[in-house]
Parts: structure tokens; C-alpha cells; sequence
């Protein structure tokens, strides 16, 4: 599993939602083989800064704001 | 806007019950969109459907949920409903308001929406029905400045509901309001931005009473109980029974457990209480008499749920006893209920519950992973099947008692 | 329109300290009992003494803030400010002083707002939200409600039912509301499988989830479609596919209706907790007052009410009597909807020879 610095774990998630219509935060921490919790501080962290949103399809996902 | 006849909703005028299309017309006095929506009821009594959709993302900045998008199928005709969310107002711990709070609301729905509420949603917030995308952030900042918040929607925490409890409630068995007020604080994150597979409700009931529902509705039902003995004032036993209580058909008849005597000379009632299940009947029957002990705190059930995806559970002991102390801020409380979170976040798949999951990987799964003890409260009785399964754990603790030189009973499994 | 001001987050809900009464602050944790003074109003009794009444109010629970406001205005001239709302959509005033009482229930009463609800009543009808406002309802959840509460009104305001009556309602299969454990259950079911529509499906959503929505496993991709068919046997027209995909439209005004379920509590009174049981697996949807809705409930209720004995819920009748007997008292038919054949249905079969006959006329 990955270790990241905070710096370096929010460029990965903007890379990856960046490839994605959405995402489950799960996927996230799979995808960069990395601890979930820390993928939900971010997550959080990100959102409540303006830069993610979420949106719900059955169950919430997270995506780029504005990102169509 | 043009004023529509509107026969079918005007038959739901009539009647002593309040009428709520006599409450959307008040609103719709000075809101004309509520005109749109009651034109588009009317519809849907005629074509016998609904004229709403799903989908889109609204919501505020930060928030994941909170905001429910609605969108009208007919936006052509019906413009001023062509967008119609919901938002959801985290309510007060037992749903006590005072009437500055009520008129608070009020005035900011009257800013920022239709005027019509729900109060309450079946979720347990304020439901604030119907306003525009543009408008949503605006009425967040102004609930927000006058001390309101919102609840939960989407993957996430719900928000949490209490019975009235000690507030107005002899069985109490803990403060529901308090625990309420602080499990809804420490877990504003999960509660504001969805990162769980599905949703995960907790409801409060002071005691069995259960007037929550938590069992049917919660996925973590927190239900209060005694585990000492029902105290009894027997000069008010007495009372009753002078009053013409016919206490064997009305109470003793009624013990699920059949614990209770009653000495017809001295007029008093005794309980068996090794024996008592704590039902509440004799005490809801005779509440000046007999009131829960003294040894107070709360069971613990897990799995609640209606009936999508899979059949509907009620919630089942995973913690029969745990004490509910507010000097150490719930912290035991807090430990199992994070286990569980973890736990069910790690193994459940997309849009499955804990009770689901827990169905689906087995009770002894979930006790491992949440350090919960095995106890016959857990069940109405054991398996019946002999499909059971033996871990290398199991081995190694036999093995361990062997070495410590004890015999490990009912264990007939060998090297 | 928006301005760029955002406030505060996560600031939590009111703290529900404020907003309690003076002399529920003085006897907090400390009540003694309570009694019933009417229908309609408690009185709850301190340890010190002090008394405490609750008047109840029914509501629609769709509320006006003209409403909302008139409510706050009579709790400033009664009960110095102090109103909660119970999870059934009623409406309580509390109010130290005794003997404000019977003026604060002729002021409600006269505008139209019935006190009861208490005891052994029927108790406010919880429901969701129906064509009012979501996707899913396969009936209307005010419009029924309305209509069944005008017909069973008085008792509302009495108390001298059998036991404690509650009925709900959900309009679709989700049952947002405790439907499940309800003595009286009525929910909004569809009767055909979704419609398909194969380009909304390819454009618009996800075929996996869809595949894994469905409880019963009746969904399959349909590769050349980029779509996916439904297996009529399977589908059990849940509506939980049309939830996460709008493009399998499972609305059908022509063939949805209600079911009506009994039996159920979620108390742990005497009894554990019970879902409700199927007996009447269909009642069309008819706008605006559901006469044979309104007809069937009120059997359903009249039955218990001459058959029960005192102090014995809907569920508890139905178990002394048995569920076979249940159906010749309530004079409706037995069929294969009533036999379960879902998750978990063996063990709702009998497997005991003991049972009465029903059959012999
Ligand atoms: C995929 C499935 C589901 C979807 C898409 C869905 C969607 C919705 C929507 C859109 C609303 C808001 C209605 C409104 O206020 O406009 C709602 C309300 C609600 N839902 Fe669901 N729902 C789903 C499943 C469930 C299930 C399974 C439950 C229960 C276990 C549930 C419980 C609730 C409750 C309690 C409310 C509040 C209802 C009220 O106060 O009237 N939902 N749901
Ligand atoms: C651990 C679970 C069980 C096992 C391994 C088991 C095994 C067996 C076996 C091997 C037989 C056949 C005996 C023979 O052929 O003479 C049998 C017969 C029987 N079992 Fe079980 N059984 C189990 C649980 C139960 C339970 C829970 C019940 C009842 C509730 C039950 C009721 C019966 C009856 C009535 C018979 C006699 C059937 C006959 O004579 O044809 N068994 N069982
Ligand atoms: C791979 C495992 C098993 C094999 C190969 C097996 C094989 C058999 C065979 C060959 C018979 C017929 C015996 C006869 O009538 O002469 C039988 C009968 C029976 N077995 Fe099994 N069995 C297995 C597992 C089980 C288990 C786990 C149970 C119980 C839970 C069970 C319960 C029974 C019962 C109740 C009968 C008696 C049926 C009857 O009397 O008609 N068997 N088994
Ligand atoms: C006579 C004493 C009782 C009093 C004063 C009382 C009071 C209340 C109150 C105030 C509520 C609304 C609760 C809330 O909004 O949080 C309520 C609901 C409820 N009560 Fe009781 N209750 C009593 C006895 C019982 C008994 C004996 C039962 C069970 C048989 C019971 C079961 C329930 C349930 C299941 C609800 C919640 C259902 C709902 O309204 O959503 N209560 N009760
Ligand atoms: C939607 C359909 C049904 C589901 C999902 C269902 C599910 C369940 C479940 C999970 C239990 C165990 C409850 C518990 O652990 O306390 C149960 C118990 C029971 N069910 Fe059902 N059931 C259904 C329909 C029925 C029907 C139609 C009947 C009878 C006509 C029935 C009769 C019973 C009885 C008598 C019990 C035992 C209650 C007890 O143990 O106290 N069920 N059911
Ligand atoms: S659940 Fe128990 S403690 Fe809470 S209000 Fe109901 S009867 Fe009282
Ligand atoms: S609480 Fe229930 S089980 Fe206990 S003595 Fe009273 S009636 Fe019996
Ligand atoms: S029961 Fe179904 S249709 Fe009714 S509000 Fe809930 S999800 Fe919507
Ligand atoms: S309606 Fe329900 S059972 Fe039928 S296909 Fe859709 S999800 Fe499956």
C-alpha cells in the first residue's frame, strides 16, 4: 500500500476523478492502492473547498466540480 | 398565471381531517409556484401517476448530501416546477422547537422556497419542499447564520433521531436527547459527505417502548433498557387494584414471561425479575406503581432495514447491556459503532446494508471484526444445521488450553 | 442570483436545550408518571410535583409556513413559546399551566385541528410522499391518507379502542416509513415489469449498477443494445431498477394500486416486534378519494374493533385467533399472493398438522 504527503495524495485523486466521470471513494483508495480513510479526509477536505462535488446515482459519488 | 379548476383536489377539501391541499392553497396565496404544483397534482389524479424524475446534482459547496434534486417530467408546461428540491433541515434532538426557531424557518423558506414543509420527513428532518437550483446555496447560508444545519441524504450518515426521553418520559433509561445532540456532532463529516457504500441510519428509543421504530427503521437501533429490577411502590398497587384495575387479565395475563404474582390479601405484586424480559406491559399498564430500575442503559441491534434490496430485517442484539455514560463522551458506544463502520465500509458491496452484509458474510464474521462477545441474547435460538465452519484460531486456542494443561469441554475435534 | 458569501459548515443542529420548557428543565430525567386527562392530552407528573400537559395535535404533515406560524403563535399565547413534533407527524403543545388546557384545545378545535391521537386511539397516519413529490409512488400518499383519516376521524379522537391503532403508508416498495411493522400497512405497488428504454439505457446509465439493483437478480446486460432485458418470471416489479435508472420506467397507471398488510408492531411490548402480513394483495388507484381503499380499511379496523379483546393489538388478535380464522372473520380471500415465495419463505409454511378449518361453512 502507498504512503502519500497529503500534497501529493490530492494530485492523485485530481488525476484520477480527472479520468472519471465519478467515483466512489473506495475506488479512489483502490485505484492508488492506498489507505481509504485517508482518501476520505482529502475527499472531504476537497469538497468543502469548492473543488469536488458529490452526486447521487443509486449510491454517492464524488467528481471534479463542474466537470461534465 | 392563469387559474385552473382543479375538481379532484377540490373533493380532498372536504372532510374534518386537516386537509393538505387546503394547507398547499394558503401557500399558494402568496406563492404563485405553488399554483404550478397543485395544477400538476391535479394531473397526476387524473392520469393516476407521478410527473417527477430523478437525477442531476444539486447541492451545497461541502455538502454531499442534505439536498434532494427533483426535477418535473413536464418542464414545458409546468416551468415555475420545472426544478423543485428538497431540503433537509437537521432538526433538534426530539423534535423540540420554541416558537423563535419555528418562526426562523419560516422566514428563511419564505425567502428562499415555496413555503411548504414536511414536518417531519420519515428520516426525522425538517423537510423544506421545493426551491430552485440558484437558490439552494443562498438558503444554506442563511439557515446556517441563524444556527440551522442540514441533515443527510445520498451514502452517509442520517441524520440521527431521538425519542422525547427523559424530557418528558418516566421510562427513560438514558438522555435519547443528549446522545442525540452528540453522536449528530462528532459525526458531522459523516453525516455531511457521503464515502460509505450506502446509507446507515441510527435511531434512539429511551426504552423497549421503542417510540423511534429504531428496530424497523434504523440500521443501529440504540434502545434503553435496565438490567437490575422494576421497582414497585405497592400502596400504588393497591390504588389500582382499589380502582377497579383487574390486574390478573389486564397485567399478569398479559407477561409474556408470566414473572408476576400478586398476593390478593396484602394487595401486592411481585416480580420474578430473573425472569422478566422487560416487555414495558405491566409498567405502561400501571405507571404510578411501577416504574424500570435503577441500573440503566441500553441495547444494542444492528441490521434494520425496509425491504429493498433484500428482504426487510428488523434489527437484531448485537450488544444486549452497555452503558451510556455522558462524563465519558459515549466513548464505548463510539468504539463499537466505528468498528462497524469500518468493518461493513471494507467488505460491503455497492448499495448493500450492514444488515445485508452481515447476512451474506455471517454473524461470527462481524463479531471477529467488531470484538463483539458471542451471547445467546444474540439469537432465538442456535443453528439447527450442522454447516458450521472452524478456523485455524479455533485450533490454535485448543491447542493452547491443551498445552495449558485444561480440558476443553464439548470439543471432540483432535489433532 | 447566487452570492459568493458561504457560510459556516457543519455547525450541527439546534441544541435541543434551548428549546425545552422551563419545568421540563426543572424535572429533566425526573418524571414520575403520567396519566391520560383526555384524548389528547397527558399529564405528566415530577418527582418535586411539578406538572407537565401535552396537548396533540393531527396533522397532515404537509404544512404551510402561514401554518407554521399561526402554530408558533399559539404556542407563545399558551405555552410561553414551547412546541415539539412526534415522529408521526403530530404536533405537541406543553404547557406547565393546567388550567390553559381546555381553552388551548377549543382554540385548535376551532381552527380546524383535532386533539387526540393519545392511548388507545388510532394514531396519526405516518406516510411518505407520493405524487406530490417523488419519482417512485406507484399511488398518492397524501390523497389516500386524507381519505382514509376523514373516514376513520373518530377514532382519532377517542380512546377507547381495543388497543393502540397505527396505521401507515408508503407509497412504493422503498417504504421510506416503518410500513413493514404496521398494524394496518398500505403501500403502492406496480404489477408489470418495467418498460425498456434502450437508448435512455445506453446513454444514460450505468448497466452494472443497474444489473446489481435488482433484488431478485432479473436484470441482464443485453451487449447489442448496450442495454439489458428483464426476466418477466423474476421481476417482482420493485421499482428498484427505475431508481437508479429512469430509463426502465416501471409507472403504469392502468395496472398500479395498493396492497394492504396487518399485524405488525415494532414495540417490544409483551410481544416482540412483527412485520405485517398480506391481505388484500390489490386495490386500485382511484383519484381523488379511493372509495375501496377507504372501504377495506374500515372493515379491516370494525373487525378488530368487535373481535379483539381488550388491551390486544392488531397483530395480537390475528395470533390468538389464528391467521386462517382471520381470513373467514374478515370475509377475504385467500390466494397464491398470500403464500410467500421470496427470500426467507419456508419458514412462513406450516409445518405442524395443528391448524383450525376455515372450510366447512
Ligand atoms: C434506490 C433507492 C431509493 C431512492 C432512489 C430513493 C429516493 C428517495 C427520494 C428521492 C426521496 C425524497 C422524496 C422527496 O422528498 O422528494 C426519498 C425519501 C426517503 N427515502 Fe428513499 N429512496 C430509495 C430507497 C429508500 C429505501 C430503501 C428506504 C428505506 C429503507 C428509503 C427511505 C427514505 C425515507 C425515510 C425518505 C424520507 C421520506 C419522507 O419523509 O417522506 N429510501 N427517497
Ligand atoms: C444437526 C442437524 C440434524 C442432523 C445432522 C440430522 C440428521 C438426521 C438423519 C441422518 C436422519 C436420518 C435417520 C434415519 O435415517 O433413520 C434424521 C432423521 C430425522 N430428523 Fe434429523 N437431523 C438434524 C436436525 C433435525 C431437526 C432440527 C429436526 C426437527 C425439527 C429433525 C427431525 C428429524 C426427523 C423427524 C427425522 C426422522 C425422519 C424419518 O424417520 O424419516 N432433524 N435426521
Ligand atoms: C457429502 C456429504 C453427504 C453424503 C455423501 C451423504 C450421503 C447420503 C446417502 C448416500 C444417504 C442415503 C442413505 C440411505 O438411504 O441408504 C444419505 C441419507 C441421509 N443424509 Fe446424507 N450425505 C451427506 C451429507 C449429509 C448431511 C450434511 C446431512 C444432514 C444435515 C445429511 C442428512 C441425511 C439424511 C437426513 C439422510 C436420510 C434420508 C432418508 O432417510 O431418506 N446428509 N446421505
Ligand atoms: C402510556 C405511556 C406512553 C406514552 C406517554 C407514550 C408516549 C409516546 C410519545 C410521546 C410518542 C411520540 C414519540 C416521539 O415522537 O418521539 C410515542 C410514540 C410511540 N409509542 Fe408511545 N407512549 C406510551 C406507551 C407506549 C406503549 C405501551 C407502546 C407500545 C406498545 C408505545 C409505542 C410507541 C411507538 C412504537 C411509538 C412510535 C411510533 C411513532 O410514532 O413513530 N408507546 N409514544
Ligand atoms: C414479506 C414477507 C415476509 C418476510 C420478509 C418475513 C420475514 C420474517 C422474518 C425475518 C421473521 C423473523 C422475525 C424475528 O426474528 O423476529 C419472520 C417471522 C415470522 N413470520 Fe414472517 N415474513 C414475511 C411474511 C410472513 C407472512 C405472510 C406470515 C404469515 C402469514 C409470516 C409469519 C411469520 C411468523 C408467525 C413469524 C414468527 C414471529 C416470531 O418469531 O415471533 N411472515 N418473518
Ligand atoms: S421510547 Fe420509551 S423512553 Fe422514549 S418516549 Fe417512548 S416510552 Fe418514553
Ligand atoms: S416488563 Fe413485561 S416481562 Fe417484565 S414483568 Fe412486566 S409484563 Fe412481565
Ligand atoms: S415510499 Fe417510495 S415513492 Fe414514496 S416517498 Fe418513499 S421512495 Fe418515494
Ligand atoms: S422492478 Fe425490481 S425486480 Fe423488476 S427488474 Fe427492476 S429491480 Fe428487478
Amino acid at each position: 500500500m502507498a504512503d502519500f504527503t497529503p500534497e501529493e495524495l490530492r494530485a492523485k485523486i485530481l488525476e484520477y476523478l480527472g479520468k472519471k466521470d465519478k467515483a466512489k471513494n473506495r475506488d479512489i483508495a483502490t485505484a492508488l492502492d492506498t489507505n481509504k480513510k485517508e482518501v476520505d479526509k482529502m475527499v472531504n477536505e476537497m469538497a468543502k473547498e469548492g473543488i469536488l462535488e458529490f452526486l447521487y446515482l443509486g449510491t454517492s459519488y464524488v467528481k471534479l466540480k463542474d466537470k461534465e | 398565471m392563469t387559474e385552473k379548476k382543479r375538481p379532484l383536489l377540490d373533493e380532498l377539501k372536504k372532510g374534518k381531517w386537516p386537509s393538505f391541499v387546503t394547507e398547499m392553497e394558503k401557500s399558494a396565496e402568496t406563492k404563485p409556484v405553488v399554483n404550478s404544483l397543485l395544477n400538476l397534482l391535479e394531473r397526476s389524479f387524473e392520469e393516476k401517476r407521478v410527473h417527477w424524475k430523478h437525477g442531476g446534482i444539486v447541492g451545497v459547496r461541502g455538502y454531499g448530501g442534505g439536498v434532494i434534486g427533483r426535477y418535473c417530467d413536464l418542464p414545458e408546461e409546468y416551468p415555475e416546477i420545472a426544478e423543485f428540491h428538497t431540503i433537509r433541515v437537521n432538526q433538534p434532538s426530539g423534535w423540540f422547537y420554541d416558537s423563535k426557531a419555528i418562526r426562523t424557518l419560516c422566514d428563511v423558506w419564505e425567502k428562499h422556497g415555496s413555503g411548504l414543509t414536511n414536518m417531519h420527513g420519515a428520516t426525522g428532518d425538517a423537510i423544506l419542499l421545493g426551491t430552485t437550483t440558484p437558490h439552494l446555496q443562498d438558503c444554506f447560508n442563511d439557515l446556517s447564520d441563524a444556527g440551522f444545519d442540514l441533515g443527510g441524504s445520498g451514502s452517509n450518515l442520517r441524520t440521527p433521531s431521538a425519542c422525547c426521553g427523559p424530557a418528558r418520559c418516566e421510562y427513560a433509561c438514558f438522555d435519547t436527547l443528549d446522545l442525540c445532540h452528540n453522536i449528530t456532532n462528532s459525526y458531522q463529516d459523516e453525516l455531511h459527505r457521503p464515502m460509505w457504500p450506502y446509507k446507515f441510519k441510527i435511531k434512539i428509543s429511551g426504552c423497549p417502548n421503542d417510540c423511534t421504530s429504531s428496530i424497523a427503521r434504523a440500521d443501529l437501533s440504540i434502545i434503553g433498557t435496565w438490567r437490575d429490577s422494576i421497582r414497585v411502590n405497592q400502596e400504588a398497587v393497591a390504588e389500582y387494584v382499589d380502582n377497579g384495575l383487574p390486574i390478573k387479565s389486564a397485567v399478569l395475563d398479559y407477561c409474556p414471561t408470566k414473572c408476576i404474582s400478586f398476593d390478593k390479601e396484602k394487595k401486592e405484586m411481585n416480580i420474578d425479575n430473573e425472569n422478566c424480559t422487560r416487555c414495558m406491559h405491566c409498567i405502561s399498564v400501571m405507571p404510578k406503581a411501577l416504574r424500570v430500575g435503577k441500573e440503566k442503559g441500553a441495547t444494542l441491534l444492528l441490521g434494520g432495514k425496509a425491504t429493498i434490496v433484500q428482504s426487510a430485517f428488523l434489527s437484531w442484539v448485537i450488544k444486549p447491556f452497555i452503558k451510556l455514560d455522558k462524563e465519558d463522551n459515549y466513548a464505548e458506544l463510539k468504539e463499537i459503532m466505528e468498528k462497524i463502520w469500518e468493518w461493513w465500509d471494507e467488505n460491503a458491496k455497492v448499495r448493500e446494508r450492514v444488515g445485508e452484509l452481515i447476512y451474506r458474510k455471517g454473524m461470527g464474521e462481524f463479531l471477529k471484526a467488531t470484538d463483539l462477545e458471542p451471547v445467546p441474547q444474540m439469537v432465538h435460538h442456535p443453528r439447527t444445521n450442522p454447516y458450521f465452519f472452524w478456523y485455524p484460531e479455533d485450533f490454535a486456542a485448543e491447542k493452547e488450553a491443551k498445552d495449558a494443561n485444561k480440558e476443553v469441554a464439548g470439543s471432540e475435534v483432535s489433532e | 442570483m447566487t452570492n459568493p458569501y458561504y457560510a459556516k459548515t457543519d455547525i450541527g443542529p439546534p441544541n435541543f436545550w434551548n428549546m425545552l420548557p422551563q419545568v421540563i428543565k426543572d424535572n429533566y430525567g425526573n418524571w414520575l408518571y403520567h396519566e391520560k386527562v383526555k384524548p389528547g392530552v397527558l399529564k405528566h407528573v415530577g418527582e418535586t410535583g411539578d406538572e407537565l400537559f401535552t396537548v396533540r395535535v393531527g396533522s397532515p404533515r404537509l404544512l404551510s409556513i402561514e401554518t407554521l406560524r399561526w402554530f408558533a403563535d399559539i404556542a407563545d399565547k399558551y405555552c410561553d413559546g414551547h412546541l415539539r413534533f412526534t415522529s408521526r407527524h403530530n404536533v405537541e403543545f406543553l404547557l406547565a399551566d393546567g388550567t390553559k388546557v381546555d381553552a388551548l384545545v377549543d382554540e385548535l378545535e376551532a381552527a380546524g385541528w383535532p386533539v387526540g391521537g393519545t392511548g388507545k386511539s388510532l394514531k396519526n397516519l405516518i406516510h411518505t410522499q407520493g405524487w406530490i413529490h417523488c419519482h417512485s409512488a406507484a399511488t398518492d400518499a397524501s390523497g389516500t391518507v386524507k381519505a382514509v383519516m376523514d373516514d376513520l376521524y373518530d377514532y382519532f379522537k377517542k380512546d377507547d379502542l381495543p388497543a393502540k391503532l397505527k396505521i401507515s403508508m408508503a407509497c412504493c416498495l422503498n417504504m421510506c416509513g416503518a410500513v413493514h411493522c404496521s398494524d394496518i400497512a398500505f403501500v403502492g405497488v406496480h404489477r408489470k415489469i418495467p418498460t425498456i428504454d434502450d437508448n435512455g439505457v445506453a446513454n444514460g446509465c450505468e448497466i452494472p449498477n443497474v444489473v446489481a439493483s435488482c433484488p431478485t437478480g432479473a436484470i441482464r446486460p443485453n451487449p447489442k443494445a448496450k442495454s439489458v432485458t428483464i426476466n418477466e418470471e423474476k421481476c417482482m416489479y420493485c421499482g428498484n431498477c427505475y431508481s437508479v435508472c429512469p430509463s426502465l420506467s416501471i409507472m403504469d397507471p392502468e395496472n398500479d394500486g395498493i396492497a394492504i398488510f396487518v399485524g405488525g408492531k415494532v414495540s417490544n411490548t409483551r410481544k416482540g416486534p412483527e412485520f405485517s402480513k398480506l391481505v388484500i394483495p390489490f386495490i386500485p388507484n382511484e383519484p381523488p378519494r379511493w372509495d375501496s381503499l377507504v372501504a377495506a380499511i374500515r372493515n379491516l379496523v370494525e373487525i378488530w374493533v368487535k373481535n379483539a379483546k381488550k388491551g390486544e393489538r392488531y397483530g395480537e388478535w390475528i395470533e390468538r385467533i389464528g391467521w386462517e380464522k382471520f381470513f373467514e372473520v374478515a370475509n377475504l380471500p385467500f390466494t397464491d399472493k398470500h403464500i410467500d415465495d421470496f427470500t426467507f419463505s419456508v419458514p412462513t409454511f406450516r409445518t405442524t398438522t395443528q391448524f383450525k378449518f376455515t372450510d366447512k361453512k
